[in-house]
């Protein structure tokens, strides 16, 4: 059975990433849900079932969503039904929709709030963080003993992506380039200044190849969405942004166990999504492409179909996925301008993708986008998602 | 800043026989008996024909370097000291692969596809780590 054309996001709302010391965690959460609850014209009594993500700047903070907190700050104790956490890293935008879909297609909820919030630019050093991510995801047996983190994670994909295509180091800082220009005309970004080629080649060596300024920003920040059925979509607003395909495949657990670092199991997951959609990449009008990593983005956008394999660095260097071009991609910056908020980088970009087609993306906007698609991934990139939204629906 | 240990490897009951030989400088796998899958690293069922009729094998010690990275700044507390250094994950002769490091040899010539062979180093007492070297 298919979940396409059986929900629809009706309202979503955000909150500013970057270093804020001052604006606790909470904070982030309530107001990203007032946005997103005020969206729709009913009241916030109507939000039977909350769906908060994992949190992983501090336990302490990740129980109190699992268990109610932002119920009760919300002032929905008693009336809402269940409060139940769905996290899989950066793909728990994916898997929290899809979960949302399911339960309002079965009647089992009718209006859902999916959210995230996180704090993983102020509430943790530097240090403290290059060292949690040393281990969050990363296995303590296999991979953790020889000095695998992050940086170093990326760096393999990008060694092999680039032997394999013939990709280019400039390239790869294109992608930097592109999700750039689109933060520029991004009020909640976290970077904002024009970024050049040069800047990017001249930065800090990591992993490498992999550089600085190639590297997602650990930030702060918060977004959400409701979820709820086409019929209750249509009484609350003209634009219901309808979901029409997903596919996703889950890998490895183990980062060197994945048999293709240069690919994951987008193409796969894009075929399933298409399918169920009935539509194709040509059809798409903005495809928002989780980054984290320059090459992560150049993997997804060509694996769900977008251009030929080993071609997409040559349409950041030309600009074709700038603001006007051809290829409208990760229109908020992505994690590398708008920054990184753990699992929170993924919700951000489905929340793009629905400000887009509710034609809410202010200077940004690409112009009669019907159609949109979002991939995302979670871990050490341990599953692939591909997603498809649209304005309708088509048979 | 206070040194920092190295991390161990967190171990479950049924991988220690890994950790025991690369103590005694060999590399294991295991091997499925019913569909003799190769497998790494060490599981409770075989992963291709789902058996738990599982035996250990000595592996060649031989493969090649999917991928690699140097790592040369922004490394985790306890490896600041050892930049720069070479993760990398390699391909064995047998069909699996295992994240490692390549050791005795400049960072700058290790590239993909570059034949290798396992070589041993200890953490401590208890714990010996299989990494590899140009073959
Ligand atoms: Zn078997």
């Amino acid at each position: 059975m298919s979940l396409k054309g059986k929900a629809a996001i009706i309202g979503i709302g955000e909150v500013p990433s970057g270093k804020f010391p001052e604006r606790a965690c909470i904070v982030s959460a309530v107001e990203s849900a007032v946005m997103a609850v005020k969206e729709k014209k009913k009241k916030r009594e109507d939000i039977d079932t909350i769906i908060p993500t994992g949190t992983v700047y501090n336990a302490q903070y990740n129980n109190e969503m699992v268990t109610g907190r932002i119920v009760e700050e919300l002032g929905l104790s008693g009336v809402v039904k269940n409060n139940v956490s769905v996290f899989s890293g950066g793909s728990s935008s994916s898997t929290m929709l899809k979960v949302a879909a399911g339960l309002v297609n079965i009647g089992a909820a009718k209006y859902i709030l999916c959210l995230h919030s996180e704090k993983l630019a102020t509430g943790l050093s530097l240090q403290g963080g290059i060292d949690l991510f040393s281990t969050a995801g990363i296995a303590k047996e296999w991979e953790v003993p020889f000095g695998q983190h992050y940086s170093s994670v990326a760096a393999l994909a990008t060694q092999r992506y680039k032997y394999e295509t013939g990709t280019t180091d400039e390239q790869l800082a294109a992608v930097c380039v592109s999700n750039r220009k689109w933060a520029e005309l991004n009020p909640n970004a976290m970077f904002r200044k024009p970024l050049s080629i040069d800047e990017v080649m001249e930065s800090k060596m990591l992993s490498t190849p992999l550089r600085s300024k190639m590297s997602n920003m650990l930030a702060d920040g918060g977004s959400a969405f409701v979820v709820t059925s086409p019929e209750r979509a249509a009484e609350h607003t003209d634009k219901p942004v309808y979901l029409l395909g997903s596919g996703s495949r889950a890998t490895h657990f183990v980062y060197s166990q994945e048999p293709d670092l240069t690919r994951f199991a987008f193409a796969d997951a894009a075929k399933d999504a298409f399918k169920e959609a009935n539509l194709t990449p040509q059809d798409i009008d903005v495809m928002e492409i989780y980054d984290s990593y320059p090459v992560y983005q150049l993997i997804g956008f060509e694996e769900s179909g977008f251009c030929k394999r080993g071609e997409g660095g040559q349409l950041f260097s030309e600009g074709k996925t700038w603001p006007g071009g051809k290829y409208p991609v990760t229109t908020n910056g992505g994690m590398l301008s708008q920054g990184h908020t753990g699992g929170g980088g993924g919700v951000a970009l489905l929340v793009e993708a629905a400000r887009q087609l509710m034609g809410k993306a202010g200077e940004r906007q690409v112009k009669d986008a019907s159609f949109a698609a979002y991939t995302s991934t979670g871990g050490t990139y341990f599953d692939s998602h591909v997603t498809i939204l649209g304005t309708v629906v088509p048979d | 800043m206070a040194k920092v240990e190295k991390p161990i490897p967190e171990t479950n009951t049924w991988t220690e026989p890994f950790w025991d030989a690369t103590r005694e400088g060999k590399l294991v796998i295991q091997k499925c008996v019913d569909c003799d899958q190769k497998i790494f690293y060490p599981r409770l069922i075989c992963p291709s024909c789902f058996s738990q009729n599982i035996e250990w094998i000595e592996a060649s010690g031989k493969g090649t370097v999917y991928t690699y990275t140097v790592v040369v700044n922004n490394a985790p507390s306890a490896f600041l000291d050892d930049m720069p250094y070479v993760v990398a994950v390699v391909r064995l002769d047998e069909g699996v692969q295992m994240l490692s490091n390549i050791v005795e040899c400049d960072p700058a010539s290790v590239h993909c596809d570059m034949p290798v062979k396992v070589a041993f180093k200890s953490i401590n007492d208890e714990y010996t780590l299989p990494v590899f070297k140009p073959l």
